[in-house]
């Protein structure tokens, strides 16, 4: 009976990386919607963390991001990434006029095997989580009130910040980190899994 | 369908294979009753049978032996030889009885050993029989097993052949839809066949159609052409005419112009003739003009002469005017001089007076005095110039030697201040050792006045000499006492000696410290003061950057590496971008140069553009179509129009009446073939319900009888007509005959 009941509430690192990849998903949907990136009429509603969450339906953005989060969970499966960068830019120009920089912290668990870091677990309720990851899409959706507005045609890139011995991917490439000039940057609330904590920070440009 | 089929029966094969090779075996039970029937019964049956036959064979034999003896015996008398014979036999029989007793015995015992062996047969059967029995058992089970799965496997079977009846039907169903597909799909292509045919027939009726329009618009080619021949004709003849009217024009602007000429020429005689009328009074007038030039030459002489006077005189003057001038020139010149000369020897008076003033008593004033005396002035001034700059420079350095020497006062000053500090310090701290001093001293004091009473209250126990004990008690406190007393005159000393180390100390201390290593340590002090304060501006500033980067999250980026997928919707969006950018640039330059084209042309005629001659184009076939149609109407209208005269013509000269409508109120006018006067007609309306009615005129008030006898009685157009027409003919071939 104890047994049963020391496995109900156990979540690894790969279940955490599952979660924050899940977070992940929706929020970059949700951020292209509520940024109006791609138009309203290209997306689809979706139920997710008690939230009406709305999804794009563009398959090349489906399958950019499928492809992508599938390579993150890999990584945060391994504790690999620093942040993941999230970079709103100005499809004629170039210049980076938002990133949404999502980092990652890794914390120790309250596992039985803290010694190895592969099998670390955390006992956090899977409904707290939720309801934390909830608060920050909601914070989301909130920050259109305060950003400048997108007045151009805009496009978006997700940058993946690894360590240093990462080995590059096929179909990946090592680029550079952007800079935003006259920026202003909003710590939104964090999240964390028990085995990592996820800081949703919004660095805009300042408009002038 | 085939395929189908096949593969159908491939797998009912492939089923009944199945089938039979899952079908129990039939077992055989043979073995058993062929053991029974070969052992058990057939051997001892045959054995009993062959027994009975050697048996009956015996008994027939004794049998016939005894009915031969008996027939011998009842046959014939008893003879010699046949006594022998008989005992013979008899004896032979008798032998025979015992062998045969033998054989029996033999046999007997042969049947017990046979029952024995039959007996232990049979227990060894018993047994196989029980084993048997038990592997029946077992076989049956193995038989309800196999039934189970027999039926197991028919009911698969059944199921099996109802899918295969299903799969049947489906596909039974399949080809049904696809027979029907084909079918609808074949009445589709003979329903196309058909269009197509029907197409065929139209196309080449049409195309006949269009035969028939070529072979016209052939002719009217043809026509056309020889209209053209004729115009060219024309044309040429036309030409011709233009030509000789042209070479008329010209011979006749030639004969205008020698006209013209010819006026001329008269009007230039007219002239001509006024000329020599003229010339001649000239000529007349000759010899007064000769004498007139003599007069006027000799004239002009004089006048000559008068001029050249006049000309010398000129000179003259001008020559005295120059004079004059410089004359007067040369006299203001001399007045300047003089009041110049006065100035100047006014200057030298003064010049004098200076030289005088400035050179020495005895010596005689001149230039030259006065310029050595100048030169030696400025020589002396020369030198005092030098020595002022020496004094300038000395006073300079003296000046930074002061400010140094301030410096180093307001230093020293410093020093003193801070030796001043010191020294209270070190003034401060000998007061208090002094007042420790003090305190020492006084307990001291204190302790030899205690030491003084306790030598006195000795004494005092001296001279008493009180009890031992007492006595003994304040011996041992005095040694005590004593001790006490001597540790702390060593402690005094000692305190003693100590502030005296420290004062000279002190002193000794206080001397070098104060120069240099106090300087040192100030301005070793200060840098590290400004250093601290630098560091600590710096410090904050690294601090308010840390945080902002923090909060950027883009500190120790060195650690880590950016990857993006390479394929990522920024990527193509910029080069969607950039192609969108390439064609639009394309399309301005595409345009830009239709607008030059376009401006270009509508400069050049407004008219000759290339849209307005597709416009031409397109009018002009447009027009061309109108006029066939138009023409085509018209030919359809005078065809109508032919049948119509034709057909009316017809039913003229068959029915006798004209018929003719009178405006547009379906009015009509009906006269007759044989009316007697184009006047005598008859006129008829026809109403909204289709009746027609018989309108009011002269020429019907005529005919009241035929009217009322006819359209009122029988309301019969026709046959009143026919009568009109029957009378109308009588009268008329009446009146012929």
């Amino acid at each position: 009976m104890s047994t049963a009941q020391a496995t109900k509430n156990c979540i690894t690192l790969k279940g955490s990386a599952q979660i924050i990849v899940e977070y992940l998903k929706y929020g970059i949907n949700s951020i292209l919607f509520q940024r109006g990136i791609y138009p309203a009429e290209n997306f689809d509603n979706t139920q997710q963390y008690g939230l009406t969450i709305l999804m794009s339906k563009d398959p090349k953005i489906v399958s950019f991001l499928q492809n992508v989060l599938t390579q993150t969970e890999e990584w945060l499966a391994k504790n690999m990434i620093n942040k993941i960068s999230m970079v709103i830019t100005n499809a004629h120009t170039k210049e980076v006029l938002e990133c949404w920089d999502f980092k990652m912290q890794a914390e120790a668990g309250d596992g039985v095997e803290a010694g190895d870091p592969t099998k670390q677990t955390s006992s956090k309720q899977l409904s707290r989580i939720q309801n934390e990851i909830r608060d920050v899409m909601r914070q989301i959706s909130a920050t259109v009130s305060y950003l400048p507005l997108l007045d151009c045609i805009c496009t978006f890139d997700v940058m993946i910040h690894t360590l240093q011995n990462t080995e590059i991917p096929a179909q990946w490439n090592e680029t550079g980190a952007v800079f935003i000039q006259n920026a202003q940057a909003v710590q939104l609330r964090s999240f964390s899994t028990g085995l990592q904590k996820v800081d949703t920070v919004v660095n805009y440009k300042m408009s002038s | 369908m085939d395929e189908i089929r096949s593969s159908l029966d491939n797998i009912m094969a492939r089923f009944n294979d199945s089938i039979t090779h899952s079908a129990p075996k039939k077992l055989v039970f043979d073995r058993l009753s062929m053991s029974f029937n070969d052992d058990s019964v057939t051997v001892p049956k045959k054995r009993r049978l062959n027994d009975n036959d050697s048996l009956n064979g015996s008994l027939n034999i004794s049998l016939n032996a005894s009915n031969t003896s008996l027939n011998n015996s009842f046959n014939d008398p008893a003879g010699p030889w046949q006594t022998r014979k008989l005992r013979a036999d008899l004896i032979e029989t008798k032998a025979i009885v015992t062998q045969l007793q033998e054989q029996l015995a033999v046999q007997a015992k042969d049947h017990a050993a046979a029952v024995a062996h039959a007996e232990a047969k049979a227990d060894a059967l018993k047994e196989q029989c029980d084993y048997t029995s038990a592997k029946l058992l077992e076989m049956e089970k193995h038989l309800q097993v196999t039934r189970k799965r027999e039926h197991n496997a028919r009911q698969e079977v059944n199921r099996v052949l109802a899918e295969v009846e299903e799969q049947k039907l489906k596909y039974e169903t399949a080809l049904g839809a696809a027979e029907q597909e084909k079918s609808q799909l074949e009445d589709d292509a003979r329903e196309v066949q058909h269009c197509i045919s029907n197409e065929l027939s139209e196309y080449k009726r049409q195309s006949e159609r269009l035969q028939l329009e070529l072979e016209a618009t052939k002719n009217e080619l043809a026509r056309i052409r020889r209209r053209h021949d004729e115009y060219k004709a024309n044309s040429a003849s036309y030409d011709k005419l233009q030509m000789d009217f042209e070479l008329q024009q010209q011979t006749l602007d030639t004969a205008n112009a020698r006209i013209k000429e010819l006026e001329f020429e008269i009007e230039s005689y007219s002239d001509w003739k006024e000329v020599t009328k003229t010339s001649q009074a000239r000529l007349l007038s000759v010899p007064e003009l000769q004498a007139e030039v003599v007069r006027l030459r000799a004239h002009n002489k004089h006048l000559n002469t008068l001029i050249g006077d006049k000309l010398l005189l000129e000179e003259k003057v001008h020559d005295y005017k120059t004079r004059l001038d410089r004359e007067e020139g040369a006299r203001a010149e001399a007045a300047a001089l003089q009041v110049k000369l006065t100035h100047v020897e006014l200057e030298l008076k003064e010049w004098i007076k200076v030289a005088q003033d400035h050179c020495l008593a005895n010596t005689l004033v001149s230039p030259l005095a006065l310029r050595t005396r100048i030169e030696q002035l400025l020589q002396d001034d020369i030198v005092r110039v030098a020595e002022k700059g020496n004094s300038d420079a000395e006073t300079k350095k003296l000046q930074s030697a002061l400010l140094e020497l301030q410096q180093q006062c307001a230093v020293y000053l410093k020093n003193i201040e801070d030796m001043n500090v010191v020294l209270k310090r070190h003034k401060s701290f000998r007061e208090r050792l002094q007042r420790k001093l003090l305190i020492v001293c006084k307990e001291r004091d204190f302790y030899k006045q205690l030491l003084e009473n306790f030598d006195k209250d000795m004494t005092m126990t001296n001279a008493s000499t009180a009890e031992m004990t007492n006595d003994m008690q304040v011996r041992c406190r005095v040694e005590v006492l004593e001790r006490t007393l001597t540790g702390y005159k060593e402690m005094c000393s000692t305190l003693e000696r100590e502030m005296q180390n420290m004062r000279q100390q002190e002193s000794l201390s206080e001397l070098p410290v104060n120069e240099n290593g106090y300087d040192g340590v100030k301005k070793e002090l200060d840098t590290l003061r400004l250093e601290n304060d630098r560091l600590r501006r710096r410090k904050d500033e690294l601090e308010l950057e840390l945080e902002h980067r923090c909060l950027r999250g883009d500190f120790n980026m060195g650690n880590y590496k950016v990857l993006h997928m390479s394929e990522n919707p920024a990527n193509e969006a910029y080069e969607a971008t950039k192609n969108v950018m390439e064609k639009l640039q394309a399309e301005i330059e595409r345009l830009k140069r239709r607008n030059k084209k376009l401006e270009d042309e509508s400069e050049q005629t407004q008219t000759n553009s290339g849209g307005l001659t597709m416009n031409f184009k397109e009018l002009n076939q447009l027009r061309a179509e109108l006029e066939s149609a138009n023409g085509r109407l018209k030919k359809a209208k005078d065809c109508f129009k032919a049948a119509r005269n034709e057909f009316r013509d017809v039913c003229y000269m068959l029915l006798g009446y004209r018929i003719d409508r009178v405006g547009s109120n379906s009015h009509y006018r009906i006269s007759s073939m044989y009316a007697e006067s184009p006047d005598d007609y008859l006129s008829i309306s026809v109403n909204e319900s289709n009746c027609l009615a018989l309108l009011e005129s002269p020429y019907s008030q005529t005919l009241k009888p035929a009217i009322d006898q006819q359209l009122a009685a029988n309301n019969s157009f026709p046959a009143f007509f026919a009568g009109l027409t029957l009378e109308l003919f009588q009268r008329a071939t009446v009146t012929i005959t």
